[in-house]
């Protein structure tokens, strides 16, 4: 299993890799099939895809079920070149309004292999930073991080 | 402007040393000279420069030069909430990833 690597190039941007086993072209119908991306999207939540319209301009809306909660995200398609590259705008049902541009880029590495290069880009430091404040008080994850734990045992 | 581009795994690796914690637990109390946290825990400068350059990197701790004197102090909270953020987030990639490679493995040659 390989892992996911993320870095933060900028203070609005989120950067992330992962490299999986499979040909560019299953990678890319796994990402633009709504039937294959209701089978992995939802992390194991069922997920279902309301619409997904993967052309420049078009809509996409998925709702993920976690436990007794649901949770709506959705956007528009601003680019999307067959087997290369998709960008789109990403929102979430609980902060209306905050527009995030995903841009997912997928790289031949050849034997099989394919580079899922996914960066998040949010309008505003603020933005991200609120994101980021929602979800650790909205409910969707309580716990407290690794960090978190390992700094409070500092004290 | 606090430039921040620490990735997670450096952030983790800054905590994931006693003395760099040790040192994170001094600064909390107090902000001290480079000398003073070379006395405190028995090391040399060179030595706890080290420890403090890596803690500067991952945004958990400031240094600041006031006339010959480099004062270290804890970085701000909000850079640690973030590297709490990324942590959290890279949880949520990682699962929907995995999901990713199971589902890729489960419809070899089915989805051609």
């Amino acid at each position: 299993m390989t892992t996911t690597h993320i870095t933060q190039p900028t203070d609005r941007e989120i950067h992330v890799e992962r490299i999986v086993n499979a040909s560019r072209d299953r990678v890319w119908r796994a990402y633009t099939d709504p039937k294959q991306v209701a089978q992995w999207w939802g992390r194991g939540h069922a997920l279902d895809i309301e619409t997904m319209d993967v052309k420049r301009g078009g809509h996409w809306r998925y709702v993920e079920h976690e436990g007794t909660g649901t949770h709506g995200f959705e956007g528009r398609y601003r680019e999307v070149t067959p087997q290369e590259r998709i960008v789109r705008t990403f929102e979430w049902d609980g902060m209306p309004g905050h527009v995030i541009i995903e841009d997912v880029r997928f790289e031949d590495l050849g034997n099989g292999r394919t580079k899922i290069v996914t960066t998040m880009l949010f309008h505003t430091t603020e933005e991200r930073d609120g994101m980021f404040n929602a979800g650790m008080s909205g409910g969707m994850d309580e716990s407290y991080s690794a960090l978190d734990r390992l700094l409070a045992g500092t004290t | 402007m606090v430039q921040y581009s620490a990735s997670l795994d450096t952030t983790f690796a800054a905590v994931a040393d006693p003395t760099r914690r040790g040192i994170l637990e001094h600064l909390g109390g107090t902000e001290a000279s480079v000398t003073e946290l070379a006395e405190a825990f028995g090391m040399t400068l060179t030595g706890v420069k080290k420890h403090i350059r890596l803690l500067e990197d991952a945004g958990l701790v400031r240094t600041e030069k006031i006339g010959r004197v480099r004062s270290c102090r804890l970085g701000s909270r909000r850079l640690a909430d973030e590297a709490a953020w990324i942590a959290q987030f890279q949880q949520m990639l990682d699962a929907r990833f995995d999901r990713l490679e199971e589902f890729l493995a489960r419809t070899h040659g089915e989805c051609r």
